[in-house]
């Protein structure tokens, strides 16, 4: 019978898998580096914005490099209307994804911005400090920005929705 | 371009549930009762293989299946092989290969398998993997796992169309009746309307009973021509034909009305307008339960009842063996599990022992000809949907 002669040392903690993180594509170079930056510099600065095409005027959610409908690669950012209506909802009170599990439970949203579909867009969202029971269909919301502090160092941007009282 | 007839000639399956076993084990097991199935079956008969997996690099850690799987049951693939994903559709997927390579004269003998393994000590890996199969990066980052996503489906249905919460329980009420049967489904007891709507809430208004689960489990089926079907079996089960349809959406902002699933009602169209057939030349359907709310908008889309009046066409039974349609007489989704890349290729299985008769009496459709399985992927975006019969395809033109 041999005994182990030799012995392998794993390291003491292994970071969260990046395939977990929700809000990775956030770099604007690099191997992560996304054509779309923008969206994300916006939120940064405080707006929730799209891409509009320049040249056929789609509106488009998600923001595009190039317009689905035309092709052309001249598009324009605009900034979402910062009201909108509830469409749909529910609360998450189990099976939430890892990396939210301690916020649940949480409300999560689909609402109208603008004139759907013509000249709007129909997003999701999260909503906090907000309970299913009282919220209904058609309820006025408002986006607002999210400040995402780590995994260490990181510090990111994304939007929620608030209900408008 | 004519097509040459392929029909299902072996059949073999686990038992699903939460398995003390690796997807390896399942892949064996499904395997080993195949040919257990198919006496006169020798593995060279085998040349192609299709495998239907929906996200093994992230339950199992694992790519390149396929090959994997061709040594486990160790079978030299000479023709085609491929692993098939489209989400809870994989196993479709793969028959659908399968069946359009031998049509085309590529392959002779294919060997699908359709395999998930979604349990693990680390189980919210299966629901944070569900983020993947939206658009990630803008509703998976919003926390849309499928609970979620089907319980806002639910809250439209039930605004615009007055469906009830105690209707979705009596999905899961006919769907356990039958399961209940099925010694090869993860639930085999029977559940009262009562029994649903007082389990746990999940996402409001679906409650636990109103979920598929997360399953293991595989399945193996073998498919070959006309010419050779009669060396496998006396009772081939004929591929009529498959339609998908998705319309140019997958992110929320493309999906218009959640209560309305638009490219099934394509989809569905289109088969039916392929076959030349009608929703009641249907005998059995085969539905993607994944949620009971799916089931009461599938009946609708799929034509068997008015848009809308989904509810009520489960609360009159029209969709219990001797209704208008056996709608999941094996228990479906709900009382089965949902191992993703299993599923579509369990509903096959499902469809051909049905036709062989070799059910229990309880939730046997007697006389049954035409079976349809549907399958849905993601968040409800992508439909797919086969035609099974007894009865040798005639006439049909592809590309018509």
């Amino acid at each position: 019978m041999k005994k182990p002669k030799r012995k392998l040392t794993l390291p003491e903690k292994i970071d969260l898998p990046p395939l977990l993180d929700l809000w990775e594509q956030q770099d604007p170079s690099g191997p992560d580096a996304t054509g779309i930056y923008d969206f994300y510099r916006n939120l940064a600065e405080g707006e929730l914005t799209t891409t509009k095409c320049k040249s056929c005027g789609k509106l488009m959610f998600p923001p595009q490099i190039i317009c689905p409908n035309c092709y052309s690669d001249e598009l324009e950012w605009v900034r979402i209307p910062e009201e909108g209506e509830l469409y749909a909802f529910t609360e998450l009170r189990l099976g939430a994804p890892i990396i939210v599990e301690n916020y649940t439970p949480f409300v999560i949203a689909i609402a109208r911005f603008g004139n759907y579909p013509e000249n709007g867009v129909q997003i999701s969202g999260m909503m906090f400090d907000v309970k299913y029971e009282d919220l209904k269909i058609g309820d006025k919301v408002r986006w607002e920005i999210l400040e995402i502090e780590g995994p260490g160092e990181k510090k990111r941007y994304w939007y929620y929705f608030e209900k408008v009282e | 371009m004519s097509m040459r007839n392929v029909a299902i000639v072996g059949v073999g399956i686990t038992r699903f549930g939460v398995r003390e076993a690796s997807w390896k084990d399942l892949v064996l097991e499904a395997g080993k009762s195949l040919f257990d199935d198919v006496p006169n079956l020798d593995k060279k008969d085998i040349d192609s293989l299709f495998v239907g997996a929906a996200q093994p690099e992230r339950w199992i850690y694992q790519t390149h299946v396929a090959p994997l799987v061709a040594e486990l049951l160790g079978i030299e693939v000479k023709r085609v092989i491929a692993r098939t994903e489209s989400a809870c559709a994989s196993g479709q997927l793969a028959i659908r290969y399968a069946w359009l390579s031998i049509a085309t004269g590529l392959s002779d003998v294919a060997l699908v398998v359709g395999v998930e393994k979604m349990n693990s000590k680390f189980l919210n890996i299966s629901q944070s993997s569900m983020i993947n199969v939206g658009n990630r990066e803008f509703d998976g980052a919003n926390g849309f796992t499928a609970p979620p996503f089907f319980a806002m489906v639910a809250q439209r249905h039930m605004h615009l169309y007055g469906t009830t919460e105690e209707q979705m329980a009596m999905v899961r009420v006919k769907n356990q009746e039958y399961g209940s049967q099925n010694p090869y489904a993860q639930f085999q007891k029977k559940v009262t309307v009562e029994q649903v709507l007082n389990s746990r809430m999940v996402a409001p208004p679906l409650k636990l009973f109103d979920c598929s689960a997360i399953t293991d489990g595989a399945v193996a089926l073998l498919l070959t021509s006309e010419e050779r079907a009669r060396e496998f079996t006396d009772t081939p089960v004929w591929i009529l034909g498959g339609v998908q349809h998705v319309d140019a959406a997958h992110t929320t902002n493309q999906m218009g009305e959640l209560a309305d699933w638009v490219a099934l009602r394509k989809a569905a169209k289109d088969l039916y307008d392929m076959l030349k057939i009608t929703p009641d030349d249907i005998d059995i359907a085969e539905v993607h339960d994944c949620f009971t709310i799916s089931e009461i908008i599938e009946y609708e889309e799929l034509g068997f009842c008015k848009k809308g009046e989904g509810g009520k066409f489960i609360e009159e039974g029209e969709s219990y063996i001797g209704g208008k349609v056996a709608v999941n007489p094996g228990g479906g989704l709900l009382a089965n599990g949902h191992p993703l890349g299993a599923t579509g290729t369990r509903q096959a299985w499902e469809i051909v022992m049905q036709f062989r008769g070799e059910v229990p009496k309880g939730r046997y459709v007697d006389g049954a000809e035409l079976a349809i399985a549907h399958n849905l992927s993601g968040m409800a975006q992508l439909h797919h949907i086969m035609a099974y019969s007894v009865n040798k395809p005639r006439d049909i033109k592809f590309g018509r």
